[in-house]
């Protein structure tokens, strides 16, 4: 709230530190308003973090100029341009949505400004459109919803309904947990994809669901979306016969509080939960609950770990745009999500995933970790990864 | 009937002498800005023809730009042929799309009309989300400017793709002109004034609508596809209905029914929302008060708030001097 | 996949349910509309800050609060906007009108960001509509139940009332003729000031109870403004009867679509819209002929 009023004054639009050996400029390209205004703020709110907590670890100073997507790809365009031709800035970080990276890649690209992706999740982008100067610090589509597939039927689960928004994620999502399910045996018995944001009611589809003759359903939902769904499943009493699973944004700690004991018992998998247990994650969770009193959320840990990509990048000496493209891509650390590294074949980041159930805990809800999936690479996919030239 | 009053001819020229001016001195961002404002103005010009002369409030002006967006992408990207080509089909396709939708909703007026080109407008949003050829939510990218290296003009540069707009837009606004001085002009503004008249002598009413609405489509296939070049990616929230609500909000802003005064609400409305989203992430707001302390100052927008205050003045100048008469261009416009 | 009859059941009064919220949102915005002649666009809004007052005073006093307040204090925020700016409006036309309610969809969503910031509230369903209750051979949620419920009486207090009562023949007066209607001495300005806060007060209704089947975000205002006009224009403008007619015609399209032909789903609506305004250019039964 604090923050929304220094925004809503202007006072939050540019942090600066006092000038340093290097001064690197970054331009932080995130959603203020529109549907993902709270992901963008949860993003800055670990980025900012994440510079306060490793920058005494490097000798370069960092100056941010914040600018707001609007969620709108052409909006996004327009500040990107901004930011690269007249901010001059050396690094950008950010993106939420997978319609706005694919707006700003070829800009990026061309103009060979490095791009650290803190949340966009469209496999293209570390794919068949991937570039040396995009560095992808999230997730990709693919990567969180594969490992399911084979967990779930090591658990016995044979017969799966699938649900998801009719766009280009969901139908990703989707496509990645089908891919390893079926391959380990199951069976996908039915699968609908609801109009995106346009749908009020999912009762429909769950009777649907119900009919089918399916063991369990797996879904991928997000936002205020997430919220209906899993209330909605809830309210129909499928829980017990018809278990819920998912990618784990549908119960991500942004929104679980909003669906309250509906969301008790949903098991999913995400590459990030605010209970995992190292003690890097520990001092992550706290320091985030201390400056914005909430639990950190997977968006906030890609803000973090974006920062901190970026320290370490400076500590192998990168100054400039084509050093930070070099260096980014070679970055790798013990983070609260385990160990991360880039994948040089396409530039995404390596890093586990963990199975967990969001379970009631002593105030609210809380997630219990499951089990913790290998770090798998992705498919190439079609990329060809030219090299930066210096 | 239009016509241009001295008020009208001196704005146009500073208006005009601006952009040229921008053109040539902006930097960079300034340039993006100019263009932007340029596409945006095409648009209202293409709305301000049928909603200010034909009392057709179309809230569907967004989604005809957006499929002239993506006819251009489909032709030039999906089937590589030539820019010029896309262009043209580009334009002709969003002309006859929006021939039906005028032929179809003509029998409709007030909210009913609005509600109808909403619907065709959603309709188009929805088809174009779905479908995996137009890629869907994630859009599409890799979209060619107009190769007019034969000229020794390269439209990859800033600076004249932004001159290139201007270049459109005065076309554009030629072209409106003509139009509304043609017979079919003259008949949809009798059609305005009163369809049962213009019925009953003899008019196919539902003919003039549709024509001319499907010349405002074309104007805003136009414009779709100088915002597919200028941005060089597509995406489908280039039809929601909220940027056919901005346009609707920037011809009365500026406005209705001047043809000059949305060209300054153009201007007026990406500057605004230009500054204001730099200051703070609620300008939102901010424009709507805005938007709301102009409707409620009954002016019609800033542009006719002008031409009231103009023409007061010049009331009480030839008040003064007796027995002269008004230049009549001046006193019918007013 | 073959369905049996409980599978229809759940689908019909999945419908039913769709359709009764629609109806609580749309009565408010049709009735305003045959009265004063504008479509209040802001209308979302309202059921925004419904579900939002209504969040709010869940969490001091618990759902009940909120379902009887939350519509007085939108009805407040009516009194506002009736005093402050549509009053004022009056003389202007419709299209003016039209703009400031646009203008103001605007300044109320970043109000609504600024108040209760970007996250999503949460408002569970009181405990005595918790669960689920055998109800025509199948299991069915009993808050939906409630809703339906809620939606036929409120469907059945408005026909009364505009049917039966003093007021109710003054404001189909007001309706069908308003210069008339002030002519045999109905105070036609009080009879606006009266609906209209009774059309937001109506709209705030349909956001608490709608909070605990869907979420409360800035934009759900937004996200349910285009079904309403959809309901009152198919229905017709004004009229009771095209409000239940529009609402039901919208959750049965939506609910089988979605089942018998998933792919067209979202288009559907759109083309069943444009179709019957083709066939009737005023929608299916507008107020005045």
């Amino acid at each position: 709230m604090k923050r929304a009023i220094l925004a809503a004054l202007g006072l939050a639009t540019s942090l600066s530190v006092p000038a340093a050996a290097t001064d690197i400029k970054v331009g932080l390209l995130l959603p203020f308003s529109g549907v993902y205004a709270a992901l963008g703020n949860d993003i800055e709110a670990g980025f900012n973090l994440g510079l306060e907590r490793f920058g005494d670890q490097t000798s370069a100073a960092f100056e941010v100029v914040r600018e707001d997507t609007e969620v709108k790809p052409p909006v996004a365009l327009g500040k990107a341009k901004k930011l690269i031709l007249q901010d001059k800035v050396d690094v950008m970080v950010g993106i939420v949505s997978s319609g706005v990276l694919g707006a700003v890649r070829d800009m990026v690209h061309g103009a060979g400004v490095p791009l650290i992706v803190a949340n966009a999740g469209n496999d293209e982008a570390t794919g068949a459109a991937c570039s040396p100067f995009i560095t992808r610090m999230s997730f990709s589509n693919g990567q969180v919803n594969r490992p399911m597939g084979t967990w779930l039927h090591g658990q016995g689960v044979q017969k799966v309904y699938t649900l998801a928004p009719d766009y280009a994620a969901g139908r990703q999502m989707i496509d990645g947990f089908v891919q390893s399910f079926t391959a380990a045996g199951g069976e996908i018995v039915g699968q609908d994809f609801t109009p995106f944001q346009k749908t009020q009611d999912f009762g429909p589809y769950l009777a649907q669901a119900k009919a089918s003759g399916a063991d369990a359903v797996y879904v991928f939902y997000a936002g205020g979306e997430a919220i209906s769904f899993v209330k909605q499943y809830d309210s129909f009493g499928l829980k017990t016969d018809l278990p819920l699973y998912g990618s784990g944004f549908l119960t991500s700690a942004l929104y679980v509080d909003a669906e309250g004991p509906a969301a008790e018992g949903v098991v999913t998998a995400l590459h990030y939960v605010p209970t995992i247990d190292n003690p890097a994650n520990k001092a992550f969770a706290e320091a985030f609950t201390g400056a914005t009193g909430r639990v950190p959320s997977e968006y906030a840990v890609h803000g973090y770990d974006a920062a901190r990509a970026l320290i370490e990048a400076t500590k192998a000496g990168a100054t400039d745009r084509a050093s930070l493209a070099n260096a980014l891509r070679k970055v790798s650390f013990d983070g609260p999500r385990g160990t991360l590294s880039i994948d040089p074949a396409t530039n995404n980041l390596v890093q586990p995933i963990y199975v967990y159930e969001t379970v009631a805990g002593a105030d609210g809800l809380t997630q219990t970790v499951l089990a913790e999936l290998p770090a798998e690479k992705d498919p190439v996919n079609g990329c060809v990864m030219a090299p930066v030239s210096n | 009937m239009f016509r241009h009053s001295t008020l009208r001819y001196i704005t146009l020229a500073l208006l005009t002498s601006l952009a040229l001016f921008q053109a040539f001195t902006a930097a960079y961002f300034g340039l993006e800005v100019l263009t932007e404002i340029l596409i945006l103005a095409m648009l209202v010009v293409a709305l301000d023809l049928v909603a200010g002369f034909g009392g057709m409030v179309s809230l569907c002006h967004g989604a005809l730009m957006g499929v002239g967006a993506y006819a251009y992408t489909t032709v030039s990207v999906t089937l590589g042929i030539s820019p010029l080509v896309a262009m043209a089909g580009a334009v002709a396709l969003t002309g006859a799309a929006a021939w039906i939708i005028g032929a179809i909703c003509s029998r409709s007026h007030g909210i009913y009309f609005i509600m109808a080109t909403l619907a065709f407008g959603q309709m188009a949003y929805s088809w174009v989300f779905e479908a995996p050829i137009f890629g869907g939510d994630d859009g599409l990218g890799g979209i060619p400017r107009l190769d007019l290296g034969f000229l020794g003009i390269d439209l990859n540069d800033s600076r004249s793709f932004a001159l290139f707009c201007l270049a459109a837009l005065g076309a554009v606004y030629g072209a409106a002109v003509l139009i509304l001085r043609s017979g079919l002009g003259r008949s949809l503004s009798g059609v305005m004034h009163n369809e049962q008249r213009m019925r009953a002598l003899g008019l196919t009413v539902w003919r003039v609508k549709a024509d001319v609405f499907g010349l405002s489509g074309m104007i805003a296939g136009l414009a779709g596809a100088l915002a597919a070049q200028h941005i060089m990616y597509i995406s489908p929230g280039l039809l929601a209905w909220t940027v056919s609500g901005e346009a609707l909000v920037v011809v009365i802003l500026g406005g209705l029914g001047t043809l000059v005064g949305p060209l300054v609400g153009a201007a007026a409305f990406v500057l605004l929302k230009h500054e204001l989203s730099a200051i703070t992430t609620y300008w939102h707001l901010v424009v709507g008060l805005v938007l709301i302390g102009v409707v409620m100052s009954r002016a019609n927008g800033i542009f006719g708030w002008i031409e009231a205050r103009w023409g007061a003045r010049l009331d009480r100048r030839l008040a003064d001097a007796t027995r002269k008469s008004a230049p009549e261009e001046v006193l019918n416009d007013a | 996949m073959t369905h049996d009859l409980g599978f229809w059941t759940l689908q019909t009064l999945n419908a039913l349910q769709l359709s009764m919220l629609l109806f609580l949102l749309s009565i408010g915005l049709t009735v305003i509309f045959g009265l004063m002649h504008f479509v209040n666009l802001a209308h979302g809004s309202l059921y925004a800050m419904g579900a939002y007052f209504g969040a709010s005073l869940a969490a001091v006093g618990g759902y009940w609060l909120g379902f009887f307040l939350a519509p007085v204090a939108v009805a407040g925020v009516g009194v506002l906007l009736y005093s402050g700016l549509i009053k004022r409006m009056r003389r202007s036309g419709p299209m003016a009108q039209v703009l400031v309610t646009f203008g103001l969809i605007f300044a109320l969503l970043d109000l609504t960001r600024i108040f209760w910031g970007d996250l999503a509230l949460a408002l569970d369903a009181p405990a005595l509509l918790d669960g689920r209750v055998a109800f025509l051979g199948v299991e069915y949620p009993i808050y939906r139940l409630f809703v339906i419920v809620l939606g036929l009486a409120i469907f059945g207090a408005l026909a009364f009332v505009l049917g039966r009562t003093q007021i109710g023949a003054m404001i189909r007066a007001g309706v069908d003729n308003d210069a008339m209607a002030a002519c045999l001495g109905i105070n036609v300005e009080r009879l606006f000031f009266v609906v209209f806060c009774v059309g937001c007060a109506l709209a705030g209704l349909a956001g608490v109870v709608a909070a605990p089947l869907l979420s409360v975000t800035p934009e759900m205002g937004l996200q349910i403004l285009i079904p309403t006009l959809i309901v009152i224009v198919i229905g017709g403008l004004g009229s009771l009867k095209g409000a239940i007619a529009g609402s039901m015609i919208y959750g049965f399209v939506q609910t089988f679509g979605a089942v018998l032909a998933p792919q067209l789903a979202s288009i559907l609506i759109y083309a069943l819209l444009a179709a019957v305004l083709v066939i009737k250019p005023v929608g299916l039964f507008p107020a005045k002929g």
